[in-house]
């Protein structure tokens, strides 16, 4: 079990945006969080990296509270949104730093980005420009690149999907799969892509206004039925 | 259609969710324009009586006259500095049914709405009324008027001219400041002195009141230039950007630090790197020339220390403050990164302190040259150093855990209230008054010296259990660590 909610709940105002009474996540699954704008993914995902406190309920990481000590910090990554950047580093500078942070030397940063070569598309190393004068979905990729840089147990990537071309999407698709199998790595991925989600995700949580509503393992018919749920 | 453009730049300028954000810093400014705008007024009304006070026995036209010109001259170079391009006001419309012109024209009319296109008619504008007007007669002031108002505007297109070319010629900044760096060296060597051309100009205007035409068509020249070159650049990117290579950089002094070495490094990057860090910084060292100000001989001699403790404290540690009033606001547009990844918050505070550390120290090394006035100015400055790098960088610190707003790091940090709250209001009171604090029982009971003693000491003291106010702090910021990072992902 390397994650467990219990009893969790975020209002504002009088709007509850997340209230989910009991969720656990086994290591190894990928899981994906699919629902409508406002179903309160982001702001679940900001709970589980102790961005946003909780008005009540607890997150356990491996057993322990997170908001408590910063232990899962070792063995999770995430990126949400370009609110994780440091826009005025280079991209290696910005890998760099990050590699730093789990005390890869800089060696060690370029040896390992050799394997995103090909997800990148020689787009973002060596250009000579800051992040902030990148695109979209190129920052996307220097962010999820650095995520999955940390060798993370725990990976949490929020509309991953979004911005990205189609080949990064499919390579995306093809890490993430494979992570899984060499390293037993844990997934979380949120995403409006319903195709994307079922292909790569072996799990499938719908959320709608804060409450989880189905709580699905994929399997041939669930594309149908996520369908049927979003067009209803 | 302008009409409309204006509105949207009204409501723009009225709805911003930062401006000014609270009511007192709206006061303030309300206050500062005000101020400003009468001092201009005043000045502009009493010129006649100025002149004889300052000049005397010097005919007042002469004087006068010579001023214009010299005014014109430091107004183009305050706009070069200060004078935004309301250029990215307009990509919203680009891709719509609009002419080019129209976007043009508002580009140009927007342009005039700067405080550098007002305060001459202030200052220039009474005398010209009055004196101008009385000893020759009505119409050779208006043309006064006339040629006043169109060196205004050639000022404004000719500065923004400037401004955009050099978005694309990276070269034409230094030329131009080469020239001007020229013109002033000819001016000191008494080569050529541009009051002399600025009476003989204006002499010939008084005589022939008509020339001041004359203004006027290179006004409109400039601004046909400005347009012209608007209309055939009007694409975002050539509008915004410039293409020069970015490279990575490392500070290797830094890395015998470890992570807080690393956390140093990237600030140092975020300051160089961002317009407003830079000119904030840039800020803080023109204030060393304090100094100049407040160390005066009489005082040194006479032992009245305690009168230049403000000075001593502000120039040793105005880095501190007046870049640490806004932290973490800095990091605000990263600050969910910095939080969910693997940073240690004790390191992360350490590293501020660090930099305190090393930015009061820089500081207090250039501001040692005053030693050569007196060496008593060495000693204050070392007590007042010690209580910067020991007490001043707890208190910005402490406050740094009460600033939730966050910063636009790309627009210039002068007259720029955005990210402004009430901490920043607040923290100078005990920053500056602290100091006095610690300082007055001791220099009034006796020697002076006393009192610099005990503030070092206390500073001292600091430093020495610095471990102890790193703990302190990281508590107060995980108390509010949630608050920050929720008011930080709030953009203005």
């Amino acid at each position: 079990m390397i994650l467990e909610i219990s009893k969790l709940q975020k209002t504002y105002g009088n709007r509850t945006v997340v209230n989910i009474i009991d969720l656990q996540i086994n290591a190894g699954e990928t899981v994906g969080i699919v629902g409508n704008n406002g179903a309160g993914k982001t702001t679940l995902f900001r709970m589980l990296l102790d961005l946003i406190r909780p008005d009540q309920g607890e997150i356990l990481s491996k057993g322990e509270q997170i908001a408590r000590d910063g232990q899962w910090k070792d063995y999770t990554a995430s990126y949400l949104d370009e609110g994780y950047l440091i826009d005025y580093l280079t991209s290696e500078e910005y890998f760099v730093f990050i590699g730093s942070l789990h005390k890869m030397s800089v060696a060690h940063v370029m040896d390992y980005l050799e394997q995103f070569q090909e997800f990148f598309n020689e787009e973002i190393l060596g250009k000579g420009k800051y992040i902030r004068d990148f695109s979209k979905g190129n920052q996307n990729k220097v962010g999820i690149a650095a995520a999955l840089m940390q060798a993370p147990e725990l990976l949490v990537l929020d509309e991953p999907f979004a911005n990205l071309d189609p080949t990064t999407q499919i390579r995306l698709k093809t890490l993430i799969k494979s992570l899984k199998q060499e390293r037993n790595m844990t997934t979380l991925i949120s995403s409006h892509d319903l195709n994307h989600v079922t292909d790569v995700c072996d799990r499938i949580i719908l959320m709608e206004k804060g409450l989880i509503i189905k709580d699905l393992r994929t399997n041939e018919n669930t594309l149908m039925e996520l369908e049927a749920y979003f067009s209803g | 259609m302008l009409e409309t453009f204006l509105d949207h730049q009204w409501k723009a300028f009225w709805r911003s969710k930062n401006k000014g954000g609270t009511i007192a810093t709206q006061i303030f400014i309300g206050i500062i324009v005000v101020y400003l705008l009468g001092a201009a007024f005043f000045l502009g009304f009493s010129m006649e009586i100025f002149i004889t006070q300052f000049f005397p026995g010097k005919d007042i036209f002469i004087v006068f006259n010579g001023v214009i010109l010299y005014y014109f001259a430091v107004d183009f170079l305050m706009r070069m500095q200060l004078q935004e391009l309301p250029t990215l006001s307009v990509v919203p419309y680009l891709h719509l049914k609009i002419q080019k012109k129209k976007i043009v024209n508002f580009l140009n009319t927007r342009a005039l709405f700067s405080a550098f296109n007002i305060l001459p008619l202030f200052l220039f504008l009474p005398f010209c009324a009055t004196a101008i007007s009385d000893i020759y007669d009505p119409f050779t002031a208006l043309m006064y008027v006339v040629s006043i108002l169109s060196l205004t505007v050639f000022n404004n297109y000719a500065a923004l001219y400037i401004k955009r070319r050099s978005i694309q010629n990276l070269k034409i900044v230094p030329l131009v400041l080469l020239l001007i760096i020229a013109l002033g060296l000819l001016e000191y060597f008494k080569v050529f002195s541009i009051s002399a051309i600025s009476n003989r100009v204006f002499g010939f205007v008084a005589t022939y009141p008509l020339a001041g035409f004359g203004f006027m068509l290179f006004a409109t020249l400039m601004f046909q230039l400005n347009a012209r070159y608007l209309r055939s650049n009007l694409y975002v990117e050539e509008l915004s950007k410039n293409e020069a290579k970015k490279t990575s950089t490392d500070y290797p002094f830094l890395d015998r630090f470890g992570e807080i070495g690393t956390l140093v490094a990237l600030e140092l990057k975020l300051i160089l790197r961002n317009k407003r860090s830079r000119s904030a910084v840039t800020m803080s060292l023109l204030f060393l020339f304090y100094g100049f100000l407040f160390y005066k001989k009489e005082l040194l001699d006479l032992d009245k220390l305690e009168l230049m403790l403000f000075a001593s404290v502000f120039m040793t540690g105005n880095c501190i403050s007046i870049y640490g009033q806004f932290m973490f606001g800095w990091q605000s547009s990263h600050f969910d990164g910095l939080m969910a990844n693997k940073i240690d918050i004790r390191n992360f505070i350490k590293a501020k302190f660090l930099m305190f550390t090393l930015f009061s120290t820089f500081t207090t090394l250039i501001a040692c040259l005053y030693g050569f006035l007196s060496w008593k100015i060495l000693v204050i400055q070392f007590a007042a150093y010690l209580y910067n790098i020991g007490i001043g960088t707890v208190i910005v610190l402490y406050f740094a855990t009460r600033n939730y707003r966050s910063m636009d790091l790309s627009k210039g940090s002068t007259f720029n209230f955005q990210g402004v709250g009430a901490s920043q209001w607040v923290l100078g009171l005990p920053y500056f008054l602290a100091p006095y604090v610690i300082l007055l029982p001791f220099s009034l009971s006796g020697s002076p010296y006393w009192g610099f003693i005990a503030l070092g000491a206390c500073g001292l003291t600091a430093c020495l259990t610095r471990e102890f106010w790193v703990s302190f702090i990281v508590d107060e910021f995980n108390k509010r660590k949630h608050k920050i990072t929720e008011g930080f992902r709030e953009k203005s």
